[in-house]
C-alpha cells in the first residue's frame, strides 16, 4: 500500500516537473502570464474602478462573482460544520 | 544548464512540497496525518499560484501616485501580476473551510469509533 | 428581469439558502416550502434559458458587465442549458421527495440539511453554467463541501466515507486548480472561449499537455470513473436516502458535463483525439468501468449499495461515449446524460421509499413489496427495463446511440463490452424483482389460507416525484427522436 501511494506520488511529480520544463522562466516579465490579460488590469483599474490597489480592484470588481462565490463557501463551510457536529437532542437527556 | 536550473528552481521547490503532501494524504494510515497532507498540498498550490505574479523589477500592485496623474503614466511592467493573488485569495479561503469541514468529520468520526486510526476503524466496520 | 435568466438560475438557490437558515430559526416548518419554491424558480429560469438558446442560440451574459478576458463570463449552449434543466429539474423532485424521509431519518437538522441541500444545487448549477474556469472551480468546492457535509450526516459508516470523500475530492479540486495554473502560465488567460482561441498554438508544449492530464484525472476523480471511483460506493450508501437521491445522478453528470467541456470546447476535438490518444485510454476505462462496475454489483445483498456499483457502471457508458469521439457516440453520451439522471433518480427514491416503509434495504427482504407498494415497484421495474435496455424505455435509446457508435469507430470491443453488461444487468434486476414479485412457494402450500399484506404505499409526496420520475423515463424514450433533433444535435461540440 505504502508502495503504491509512493510510486503514484513520484510518477505524478515527475509528470509535474516535466511540464516546468517548457514554463516561462520565473520573473519574467514578457511571460504570457504578463501579457494578455494582466496588463489591462494595471493600466485601467485606477481609470475604470477608482482603487489604487489592483488586487483590491480585480477582487471586489472585475471577478467580484468569484469573491461571492468565496463567501458562499464560507457559509457552505459554516453550515457544514453545524450539520455534521450538531448532536441529536434525545441523547442529550 | 545552470540557468536553466535557476529559471526554473522555484517550480521545482512547490512540487516537491506538493508531492510531500500528496504522499501524506494517501500513504499516511492516520487521518490527522492526511488533514495535514491535505493543507500541505494546498499551500504548495497557492505558493505555485503566487510565484506566478512574479515579474523582475515590478512591485506591488498598488499604484503610488493616486488620482490626478492620468492613466498614461502606469507601466504594466512596474508591477507585479495581481491576477494570481486575486485567485488566491479565493482558494485561501476554499482550502480553510474544506479543511473546517474536513476537521468537522473527523470529530464525527471520534465520535462513533473512538479512534482516528484507519485500520482499526476499518477492522470495527468489518465486524 | 426576463433577460437575467442565466444567472437567476444560480443565484436564486443560494438567496433562498440563506432565507431558509433565516426563516428556520424562526420556525422549522418555512424550510420545506422556502426550498421548493427557490427550487421552482431555478427551474423556471432554467426553462427559459434553454428556450432562449434553442430559439435564439448561444447566450454571453457578463457578470458585473465587465468584458470577457477581464471579467467573469456566463455563456449558455445548448449542451449547458440543457444539463441545466435537468439538474433544476431533478433537484426540484428530489427536494419534494425529501419531506418525508429527512423528518425521519434527520429530524433534529433539518434547517440546516434543507440550506445545504439548496447550496449543492447552487454549487451544480454553478459549474454548469459558467464560462470561466476558475469561477468552475469555486462552484466546484461549493457543491463539494456541501456534498462531504451532507453524506457524514448519514448512518454508521457515513463519517468515515465522507472523509474519504473529503480526501479523494480534494485531490480532485487540487489537480484541476493545478491544470487551471499550468494553463494560466503559459495562455494568462481564464476564459473558456478565451483560451481555445489561443490554446491551438501551444498545443505542442509540455505545460499543456500536463494541464490537460490534470484536468482529467480531476474531473474523473469527481465523476467518479473506473478506477478512480473508490470513494463513491460507501459515501451514496451511507448518505440519508434524499441525499444519495440529490447527489447520486447529478454529481457524475456533471463531472461528465465538465469533462466534455474540456475535452472538446476549452481543447478542440483534434488535441485530444489525434495528437494524443486520450479518448481511445478513455474508452478502455469505460469499458473496465462498466463491466467492473456491473460484476460487483452482482456480489452485493445491500439495494443501495448495488445501485452505487450500477452508477459506477453508469458514469462507464457517459465516458464511453465520450471516448469513441464519433457523432453518434457524443450523441448517446449526451443522450445518457439526460437518461441515466432520470434512471438513477428513480432507482435511488425507490429504495429511499422502501427504507423509509420497511427501514430495511437487503435484497432477499423486498418479500411482498409488490403488493405493499404497487405503484413504487412498478417505478422500480420500469427503471430496471430501462437500465437493462429495453425498447419503449429511454435507457434503450442511449445504448443504442453507444453502439452504433462503437460501430462508426470499428471498436467490435465495446460493442461486445455494452451487450455484456446489457445481460449483466437483465441478472442483477431480475434477482431483485424475483425477490419482491414472486411469492416463496411454500408458505403458499403450508398456510392454506392467503396471507393477508396490508397495503403499505409510499407517501404522497414521496410517490409524486417517484411517479414523475417513471413517467419521465416512458417519456423520454417516445421523445428521444425529438429531444435530439431540437436540442443534442446542437449540443454536440464543433468539429464533429
Amino acid at each position: 500500500m505504502r508502495i503504491l501511494a509512493l510510486i503514484t506520488v513520484i510518477i505524478t511529480g515527475i509528470i509535474l516537473i516535466y511540464g516546468t520544463v517548457d514554463m516561462p522562466d520565473w520573473g519574467d516579465p514578457n511571460s504570457p502570464a504578463s501579457k494578455h490579460v494582466s496588463p489591462g488590469y494595471i493600466e485601467e483599474a485606477l481609470e475604470k474602478t477608482a482603487t489604487p490597489n489592483i488586487v483590491t480592484a480585480v477582487l471586489a470588481d472585475y471577478r467580484s462573482y468569484d469573491t461571492l462565490g468565496e463567501t458562499a463557501v464560507i457559509f457552505t463551510a459554516g453550515i457544514a460544520c453545524i450539520l455534521i457536529l450538531r448532536r441529536r437532542r434525545r441523547q442529550r437527556k | 544548464m545552470f540557468d536553466f536550473i535557476l529559471s526554473k528552481y522555484n517550480y521545482w521547490i512547490y512540487v516537491i512540497l506538493m508531492m510531500i503532501g500528496f504522499y501524506a494524504m494517501i500513504g499516511k494510515r492516520n487521518l490527522i496525518k492526511k488533514v495535514i497532507g491535505m493543507n500541505i498540498f494546498q499551500t504548495a498550490i497557492i505558493l505555485f499560484f503566487v510565484s506566478t505574479a512574479a515579474k523582475r523589477g515590478g512591485t506591488l500592485p498598488i499604484i503610488e501616485h493616486g488620482h490626478g496623474h492620468g492613466a498614461h503614466a502606469i507601466q504594466a511592467t512596474a508591477y507585479i501580476n495581481p491576477l494570481p493573488h486575486v485567485l488566491m485569495l479565493t482558494a485561501i479561503v476554499v482550502m480553510v473551510s474544506t479543511l473546517g469541514v474536513a476537521l468537522a468529520v473527523l470529530i464525527a468520526i471520534y465520535r462513533r469509533h473512538n479512534t482516528l486510526e484507519e485500520d482499526e476503524i476499518l477492522r470495527q466496520q468489518q465486524k | 428581469m426576463i433577460s437575467q435568466s442565466p444567472v437567476l438560475v444560480v443565484v436564486i438557490p443560494l438567496i433562498f439558502s440563506f432565507l431558509n437558515l433565516l426563516f428556520g430559526w424562526w420556525k422549522k416548518g418555512f424550510c420545506y416550502p422556502i426550498t421548493l419554491v427557490a427550487l421552482s424558480l431555478s427551474f423556471l429560469a432554467s426553462l427559459h434559458t434553454l428556450n432562449t438558446v434553442i430559439t435564439s442560440g448561444t447566450i454571453h451574459y457578463y457578470l458585473g458587465g465587465w468584458n470577457p478576458p477581464w471579467g467573469i463570463e456566463y455563456v449558455v449552449d445548448h449542451l449547458n442549458a440543457f444539463v441545466l434543466v435537468i439538474v433544476s429539474f431533478i433537484a426540484l423532485l428530489v427536494a419534494i421527495y425529501s419531506k418525508k424521509s429527512v423528518e425521519k431519518e434527520l429530524p433534529e437538522k433539518i434547517v440546516y440539511l434543507y440550506c445545504l441541500f439548496l447550496l449543492q444545487v447552487t454549487g451544480f448549477l454553478g459549474i454548469v453554467v459558467t464560462g470561466d474556469m476558475f469561477n468552475l472551480y469555486v462552484f466546484l468546492e461549493i457543491a463539494s463541501l456541501a456534498g462531504y457535509a451532507l453524506i457524514a450526516t448519514g448512518e454508521d459508516g457515513a463519517p468515515f466515507a465522507s472523509f474519504n470523500y473529503v480526501i479523494f475530492g480534494t485531490i480532485g479540486a487540487c489537480f484541476y486548480l493545478l491544470g487551471v495554473g499550468y494553463l494560466y502560465i503559459v495562455t494568462g488567460s481564464l476564459n473558456i472561449a478565451d483560451l481555445s482561441q489561443i490554446l491551438p498554438d501551444l498545443y505542442n508544449s509540455k505545460v499543456v499537455l500536463v494541464a490537460f492530464a490534470f484536468f482529467l484525472v480531476g474531473v474523473s476523480i469527481k465523476m467518479a470513473l473506473f478506477p478512480l471511483h473508490v470513494w463513491l460506493p460507501d459515501a451514496y450508501t451511507y448518505a440519508p436516502s434524499a441525499v444519495s437521491a440529490l447527489l447520486a445522478p447529478l454529481m457524475t453528470k456533471v463531472g461528465a458535463y465538465v469533462m466534455i467541456r474540456i475535452m472538446f470546447t476549452v481543447f478542440k476535438p483534434y488535441f485530444s483525439i489525434e495528437l494524443i490518444p486520450v479518448t481511445s485510454i478513455l474508452g478502455w476505462m469505460a469499458a473496465g468501468a462498466i463491466l467492473f462496475g456491473a460484476i460487483l454489483a452482482l456480489a452485493q445483498t445491500d439495494l443501495k449499495r448495488m445501485l452505487a456499483y450500477i452508477l459506477v457502471s453508469e458514469v462507464g457508458y457517459i465516458t464511453l461515449g465520450i471516448g469513441l469521439a464519433n457523432r453518434n457516440g457524443l450523441t448517446g453520451a449526451i443522450l445518457h446524460i439526460l437518461n441515466d439522471a432520470f434512471m438513477m433518480l428513480a432507482l435511488f427514491l425507490v429504495v429511499g421509499a422502501i427504507m423509509y416503509r420497511s427501514g430495511n434495504r437487503e435484497i432477499p427482504q423486498l418479500r411482498y413489496l409488490h403488493r405493499k407498494m404497487p405503484f413504487t415497484m412498478a417505478v422500480f421495474v420500469i427503471a430496471a427495463l430501462s437500465v437493462i435496455g429495453i425498447p419503449p424505455t429511454c435507457g434503450f435509446f442511449s445504448k443504442w446511440y453507444l453502439i452504433l457508435g462503437a460501430i462508426d469507430a470499428g471498436k467490435w470491443v465495446f460493442v461486445a463490452v455494452l451487450l455484456v453488461s446489457s445481460l449483466l444487468n437483465v441478472i442483477l434486476f431480475f434477482r431483485c424483482i424475483e425477490s419482491a414479485y414472486l411469492e416463496p412457494v411454500a408458505e403458499h402450500a403450508s398456510g392454506g389460507s392467503e396471507l393477508v399484506i396490508a397495503r403499505e404505499e409510499s407517501p404522497l409526496t414521496m410517490l409524486i416525484p417517484i411517479l414523475i420520475a417513471g413517467a419521465g423515463i416512458m417519456s423520454f424514450g417516445v421523445l428521444s427522436g425529438k429531444i435530439i433533433s431540437t436540442i443534442i444535435q446542437f449540443a454536440i461540440p464543433i468539429g464533429f
